[in-house]
């Protein structure tokens, strides 16, 4: 079985983000890249599943300029065993994303697809569900625990009201959540075995896919500064206070 | 244009000649090298990104635990600047340095365990070891399964490198090793030891041979671990060796050429030190900017004050300027360039000074806080302390930079004399030195002629380029009157030639400047680079002042009273003048 990989580059998680000042975008002149770090619990869990002997091979595939690349190689460096690039100047929406992805399962026949629940910088959390649309497979988002029994995969859910368990027949998308697993570090020697391994390059027009542009985005603003909070003696003072705001 | 490889930017810059293409386009990494490196970070933020209470609780302790030795092991640390083909990483000098800057924000104890085998360690295997000693052990140096040290200093003989007592004698088509070397980083673990021995009986630098000696060979043995200042999870102890027969295919290089070597290995190792210390300096700023953010003062944070922003400030300026300059010397070396031991000398003067300055100034501005253990600053005062020190003092680099970038100019005065006393039987070759000579002298004084120009820099940095331009003239003329006047005795005159370093020092770091903004201007345009451009202006107003203070200063000072001083208390070996 293959395993297909999304991989997604953002801001790195730890970067304090700072809005341009015409509120075109945010800044990313000079700020450090890292894999979407949802991306990196779903490639760990396919090279768990790799590495348990229940698939053959581990694809990352990532959509964007030549420089995601960078983000390939960490995948590549991660341990698996190529990478595709689906290169384009365009900034993707999730549809288009989702479309491209399908276009990619229908090379490679992967017979499980994981990626991230969402990436960190748009928080869409929508790529997964209208690739399973699109590919007419079932879904299991949210994912925080995977087990494979042939041709169906046990899935627990992190859901609102607690964790639910689903089966699903594969091929299916899986899109995990944080307490999936812990991704490995990557170690120098691993950086250099993944110098050597394929990654080959897809332009989105290659694939037939056209860009999306049902969503506009009008302008970033940061969000608005906490207010100071205080500290009430008491239930009564903190039902006084809530009321005096009127929230209750 | 003149040959790289075999051209010295700062020999020639005393002789008034600015040789631009050393130096311009600023060497940047290849855009493999750069990916790689990017990866290199990331995965290092893994390994030590969430070790810091870590480090903290191994600097009270003094040691390293071997846990944490095999985790570095495994991460493939030690491979860095071994060849792929022995199982290394195969990182150029550049990217060698850069490497270390990354970990030097993390721990300086980690880095200088990592620079020790790499920068110096084996170093010289890599430079001047046989095929067969490289397959031999630098798969098991790559893999950490050997780390190595470099012994070269000795209880009576530490600046004065060649004064060490340990020998090695021939005996049975091998030799027998016998001595003691102190202070030795990484000795508490390393299996791999880089051992200089005199090998003659004579005096002087021809005399001393570069060994390769193993842990596993009868009669080496370990001294205790010291307990230092800083970088005290560091490993220091002394390596005694007692009649250890070493074969003969473990010479390293040349026999007798020793000492050259050990100083080609310093000299190649120099831009490890120069890059954990810019790394250093990125780490001081980030914790500075924060604390004076966060802490306020009579109700406003401290960042919003004049003398935090001087210190903040200058702390960029430090940085950048030496990352030019590391970067520079890196690139110097991956380029092939020979003649290259004045400039990575400056570099590490330099950095490691700009970063003792940076991390004064931190604990500054964390006010009591700085002084507490339970934050950062004063270990980090610590660690950096023996930067100056170690892998030659600053005071002897100094000495060595001065007279080393003056070779050239006195060469020139002797042939120049040589052939004055030859003026009447030859003198059609006596004329053609002469006339040279006052060519570049008149070239010197009327400001004619392109050998004392840069040519092709923006408008914008043209300013800075006159400065440059103007020092080096003086520089040249001051090289020139020295030697003059003393001739040989220069090197008894320890205040002059420090001062010439100094200027020599400022203007190395003022010429990679201007190369590392004029790349940053092409790249990006006059505007993108504004700020760079600002810091250029910084350093270079600063730098010229310094240096017109150190001219003035070769005649005329308080040197003689100044000795005269020193000598009296030497005498008294005290201070006279108590009040009571």
């Amino acid at each position: 079985m293959k395993i297909l990989v999304g991989i997604k580059r953002v801001v790195d998680y730890n970067v304090r983000v700072r809005v341009l000042n015409d509120g075109s975008g945010v800044d990313t002149d000079g700020v450090k890249m890292s894999v979407n770090p949802f991306d990196e619990i779903a490639l760990e869990e396919a090279l768990r599943i790799k590495e348990a002997g229940n698939a053959e091979e581990v694809i990352v595939v990532s959509a964007g300029g030549d420089e995601c690349q960078q983000q390939l190689r960490t995948g590549l460096a991660m341990g698996a065993d190529r990478a595709i690039q689906i290169q384009t100047s365009e900034s993707l929406q999730p549809l288009s994303v989702a479309r491209a992805l399908l276009k990619i399962i229908e090379r490679e026949q992967p017979g499980l697809v994981i990626l991230g629940k969402q990436a960190i910088d748009g928080d869409n959390s929508q790529t997964g569900q209208m690739l399973a649309a699109l590919w007419d497979r079932p879904q299991a988002t949210f994912a925080s625990k995977m087990v494979l029994n042939g041709d169906t995969a046990t899935i627990t859910r992190e859901v609102d009201a607690g964790l639910e368990t689903i089966e699903v027949d594969l091929p299916a998308v899986v899109t995990v959540d944080l307490r999936m697993n812990e991704p490995r570090f990557v170690k120098l020697p691993d950086i250099m075995k993944a110098k050597r391994k394929p990654l080959d390059v897809i332009s989105l027009g290659d694939l037939g896919v056209s860009v999306d542009g049902n969503l506009k985005i009008h302008h970033f603003a940061p969000p608005p500064q906490r207010q100071k909070g205080i500290m009430v003696e008491d239930t009564a003072q903190l039902v006084q206070e809530l009321k005096n705001r009127g929230l209750i | 244009m003149s040959d790289k490889t075999t051209t010295s930017f700062m020999r020639s810059l005393c002789m008034g000649r600015i040789e631009q293409d050393c130096l311009f386009p600023f060497p940047v990494l290849s855009a493999d090298q750069k990916e790689m490196l990017h990866e290199i970070a990331g995965a290092l933020e893994g390994l030590l990104g969430s070790r810091t209470e870590d480090f903290s609780q191994w600097d009270a302790d003094g040691d390293m635990p071997a846990q944490f030795i095999e985790e570095l092991k495994e991460f493939g640390m030690f491979g860095l600047i071994i060849p792929e083909e022995h199982g290394g990483m195969g990182l150029g000098n550049m990217a060698y340095s850069r490497t270390l800057q990354e970990v030097g924000r993390y721990d300086a104890s980690v880095a200088v365990t990592i620079g020790a085998h790499s920068s110096i360690g084996m170093r010289g295997l890599l430079l001047f070891g046989t095929d067969e000693q490289k397959s031999r052990y630098m798969p098991k140096l790559a893999s950490g399964e050997m780390i190595a040290a470099f012994c070269l200093t000795e209880p009576g003989a530490g600046s004065d490198a060649a004064a060490i007592k340990t020998t090695a004698v021939r005996k049975d088509g091998g030799w027998v090793l016998n001595g003691s070397k102190l202070w030795i980083t990484n000795g508490g673990f390393a299996e791999f030891f880089t051992v200089f021995a005199r090998t003659g009986t004579g005096d002087g630098q021809g005399k001393m041979t570069a060994f390769i000696v193993t842990k596993d060979m009868d009669g080496v043995s370990i001294g205790p671990h010291e307990d230092k200042m800083g970088l005290r999870a560091s490993s220091t102890t002394s390596v005694l060796f007692d009649d250890v027969h070493v074969p003969g295919e473990n010479v390293l290089g040349e026999e007798g050429l020793g000492f050259k070597a050990a100083m080609q290995i310093l000299n190649s190792g120099r831009t490890g030190l120069g890059g954990g210390s810019v790394g250093g300096m990125k780490h001081l700023i980030e914790l500075s900017t924060r604390q004076a953010n966060e802490r306020k003062t009579f109700g406003q944070p401290i960042s919003s004050y004049g003398l935090i922003k001087e210190k903040v400030g200058q702390m960029v300026v430090d940085c950048y300027t030496s990352e030019a300059v590391v970067t520079m010397v890196g690139g110097l070396i991956d380029e092939g360039c020979e003649e290259y031991a004045v400039e990575a000398a400056i570099s590490k003067v330099y950095a490691t000074e700009c970063l003792a300055r940076s991390a004064d100034e931190a604990l500054q501005i964390a006010g009591g806080n700085g002084f507490m253990r339970e934050y950062p600053y004063e270990r980090i005062v610590r660690d950096c302390r023996i930067n100056r020190i170690f892998e030659g003092t600053n005071e002897i680099l100094r000495l060595f930079i001065a007279l080393t970038a003056m070779n050239d100019v006195a060469t020139q005065l002797k042939e120049l004399s040589r052939s004055m006393k030859g003026v009447f039987n030859d003198p059609i070759k006596g004329f053609g030195v002469m006339s040279d000579y006052a060519r570049k002298h008149a070239g010197l004084r009327i400001r004619r002629g392109d050998i004392g120009k840069m040519t092709g820099l923006d408008p914008s940095i043209q300013p800075q380029v006159d400065i440059f331009e103007k020092k080096t003239r003086n520089l040249a003329q001051a090289a020139d009157r020295i030697l003059r006047k003393h001739g040989k005795n220069i090197i008894g005159k320890q205040f002059a030639t420090k001062r010439l370093a100094d200027i020599m020092i400022d203007l190395f770091v003022m010429a990679c400047t201007l190369s590392r903004v004029q790349a940053s201007i092409d790249a990006n345009g006059v505007e993108k680079a504004s700020r760079e451009i600002e810091i250029l202006k910084v350093f270079t107003r600063e730098a010229r002042i310094r240096i017109k203070r150190n001219f003035r200063r070769i005649d005329n000072n308080e040197d003689e009273l100044l000795k005269a001083l020193a000598v009296d208390a030497f005498e008294a070996e005290r201070y006279r003048w108590d009040t009571i």
